[in-house]
């Protein structure tokens, strides 16, 4: 069964130009889109009841010999030893993230599954 | 090598100049630069062991990914790579998106490259004494030089390339040769290490940058319209690359946590240059330094020809504007996208944060192996093994897609703890790229010529 | 002060050097576009899997 084959418009230079603005413009806004509503990076935690000093810090002598190389002092360190990062999370934005990934994919992978019968039709019953 | 006129009945192609050494160039010349900096985040967010645990799972992702890579790519030996594979394959939104990956993936790793070399350049100028140093000339002028570059010819390029990678590799080596693995006088690991400070789920939230040790290998397959020949070629350099990269990635693991408290370690700009630093030697300081400069260079330089090559298929098949379809026939390079991803760069470079950058880049390369699992998959499944010429035939089939599918899954999950946020701005991008093509920009496109193998009819359609 | 005006010296070759490989690529991509038919610049295809499909003779196998 031969299909009529798809002939595509010509796109004017000022449409190509649009097109490819829009893509460079919709990328920049999901960069900083994150970054200025300050939702950007996960929270940070510190330890407690730690002391300045490399014993309360809980370092070695070897630990302390390369801090120590590296330019820093108990109190330098202190910033850098005693910070954790928070891995708490909630179950709900998991599930809506876990979805819209999964959602994304599936969406995706159906519709080029049509597009791609056009495809395989006009390439092999003509 | 000298260049020549080429037009011979009006038609102009890439040039096929390319050996497997350039294309294990391209490969490992993208990520070499994550051992130089970038993968010991992976400490930070779990600790030492946590890294060598997510690096050798990140290896096996990314070992997936080769042997997937190399046989779909010995076959489907196209510019675009992954590209047109799934236009082949899958189809033609997920080959939009799947080009989308790739270019944003490799142009913000470009960026990256760029801000970093400039900091570097920025500190040495401070520490020679110099004061009110500026980074920006030198991030500009790293992104226009290696643009240059790539727009003359793509065999000086990665030539350019093949020896930048070689002496960053070499460094390495010899950074481990000299802190004398085999004795307990330099590295400490013993006392420096610590067990997992976050348990097992800072093995999980470690993967995110345990992915640096390897992310880019996949760039190989963009040189496919330009190796001389693909079919061998494309395998061996793809997976001597990943090799290359487990030994390196290795090596560096058990160099920096035997020098460094995993605090620190965790959040170096430079950790290869610490550790040299911290062996009191001045010839290797110098060494690594020059090897984490030419690491930033060559991995910037890949990514703009992987890039380029990526924007250019998709103009040819008309999928993004046909003028970025064109070849220079003098120089046989896709000068025009080329030349389009230059501001785009200049402007990740200048305006956006390194972390987000960075992020975006990681999570692009990640949509992507989750693709390429669903892709092989459906290629055994449409050509039978048999029915088209393999170059390469990778092992245990379906195992790897299998594996790396849950090692994406967990990915996945270790960016979420870090970046949830990101991860769902990018999701609603790469969604509201997906209706503009499906909706406006897909009628613009010519069905049956996107499939340009000589292949029979797949099994199924 | 001597110091200082060495490294705006590199600062400013930096800037200078950019600029001008930006010009020389802008005006060679103007000067092709110009020189040859939009229909040769966009005529490669994909799919020229070996060397014996390539399309120009001169260039099988490479270079030498």
């Amino acid at each position: 069964m031969a299909k009529t084959i798809y002939r595509p418009p010509v796109q004017s230079k000022l449409g190509q130009l649009i097109d490819s603005l829009f893509l460079l413009v919709l990328v920049l806004a999901s960069l900083f889109v994150p970054v200025y509503f300050g939702l950007a990076g996960g929270g940070k935690t510190t330890l407690e009841n730690t002391a300045k000093t490399w014993e309360g810090l809980g370092q070695n002598a070897t630990m302390q010999a390369q801090w120590e190389k590296l330019g820093y002092t108990p109190e330098t360190a202190h910033e850098l030893i005693v910070s954790r990062f928070d891995y708490s999370f909630s179950v709900p934005a998991l599930a809506i993230t876990a979805f819209v990934v999964i959602a994304y994919f599936v969406f995706v992978f159906r519709w080029s599954k049509k597009e791609y019968k056009d495809v395989i039709s006009e390439r092999f019953d003509r | 090598m000298s260049q020549y006129t080429a037009v011979h009945g009006e038609k102009v192609s890439l040039l096929r100049v390319l050996g497997p050494g350039h294309v294990w160039a391209l490969g490992v010349g993208i990520v070499l630069v994550g051992e130089y900096m970038g993968w010991n985040f992976a400490v930070g967010k779990g600790g030492a062991l946590a890294a060598l645990i997510a690096c050798w799972a990140a290896g096996m992702l990314y070992t997936c990914v080769a042997m997937i890579d190399s046989e779909v790519t010995s076959t489907v030996a196209a510019a675009g790579g992954q590209y047109a594979q799934a236009k082949h394959i899958v189809g033609p939104l997920m080959a939009f998106n799947v080009g989308l990956f790739l270019v944003f993936a490799y142009t913000m790793l470009e960026a990256a490259n760029a801000i970093t070399l400039g900091y570097l350049v920025q500190t040495v100028g401070g520490m020679a004494g110099f004061a009110d140093t500026h980074d920006k000339p030198f991030i500009v002028l790293t992104i226009m030089f290696l643009a240059f570059l790539n727009y003359r010819g793509v065999y000086a390029t990665l030539t350019f390339n093949l020896v930048l990678t070689a002496i960053a590799f070499v460094a390495i080596l010899i950074l481990f040769a000299s802190v004398r693995p085999w004795t307990d006088e330099v590295l400490k690991p013993h006392e420096l290490l610590n067990g997992l400070p976050y348990g097992w789920l800072g093995v999980l939230a470690a993967m995110h940058f345990g992915m640096w040790y390897y992310l880019g290998i996949e760039g190989t397959t963009q040189a496919a319209e330009e190796v001389r020949s693909p079919s061998r070629a494309l395998p061996l350099g793809t997976m001597t690359g990943i090799i290359t990269l487990l030994i390196a990635a290795t090596m560096t693991w058990y160099i920096c946590v035997g020098l460094m408290p995993w605090e620190y370690l965790g959040q170096a700009v430079t950790p290869l240059f610490d550790a040299a630093r911290l062996t009191g030697s001045m010839p290797l300081m110098i060494l690594l330094f020059i090897g984490t400069i030419f690491s930033t260079l060559a991995s910037a330089n890949g990514c703009i020809n992987d890039a380029s090559r990526a924007w250019f298929s998709m103009g040819r098949d008309r999928y993004l504007p046909q003028v970025f379809g064109a070849v220079h026939p003098k120089y046989r390079t896709p000068f025009r996208s080329i030349v389009f991803l230059v501001p785009v760069a200049l402007i990740f470079a200048y305006f956006a944060p390194l972390d987000q950058v960075i992020t975006f880049s990681i999570l692009s390369g990640l949509l992507e192996y989750t693709f390429m699992a669903f892709n092989v998959l459906m290629f055994r499944k449409m050509w039978p093994l048999g029915t088209i010429r393999r170059g390469y035939v990778h092992p245990f089939h379906p195992l790897p897609a299998v594996v790396l599918l849950i090692l994406c899954s967990m990915t996945y999950f270790a960016v979420f703890l870090g970046y949830g946020t990101q991860l769902l701005a990018m999701m609603v991008f790469y969604i509201v790229a997906s209706l503009w093509f499906a909706f406006h920009r897909y009628k613009f496109v010519k069905r049956g010529d996107q499939f340009s193998m000589p292949w029979p009819r797949p099994v199924g359609h | 002060m001597e110091n200082l005006n060495n490294f705006q010296l590199l600062e400013y070759a930096a800037w200078g050097i950019s600029a001008l490989l930006g010009l020389w690529m802008l005006i060679d991509m103007i000067r092709t576009n110009r020189a040859y038919s939009e229909d040769t610049l966009l005529s490669s295809k994909e799919g020229e899997i070996e060397d014996v499909l390539v399309i120009d003779p001169p260039h099988q196998g490479g270079h030498r």
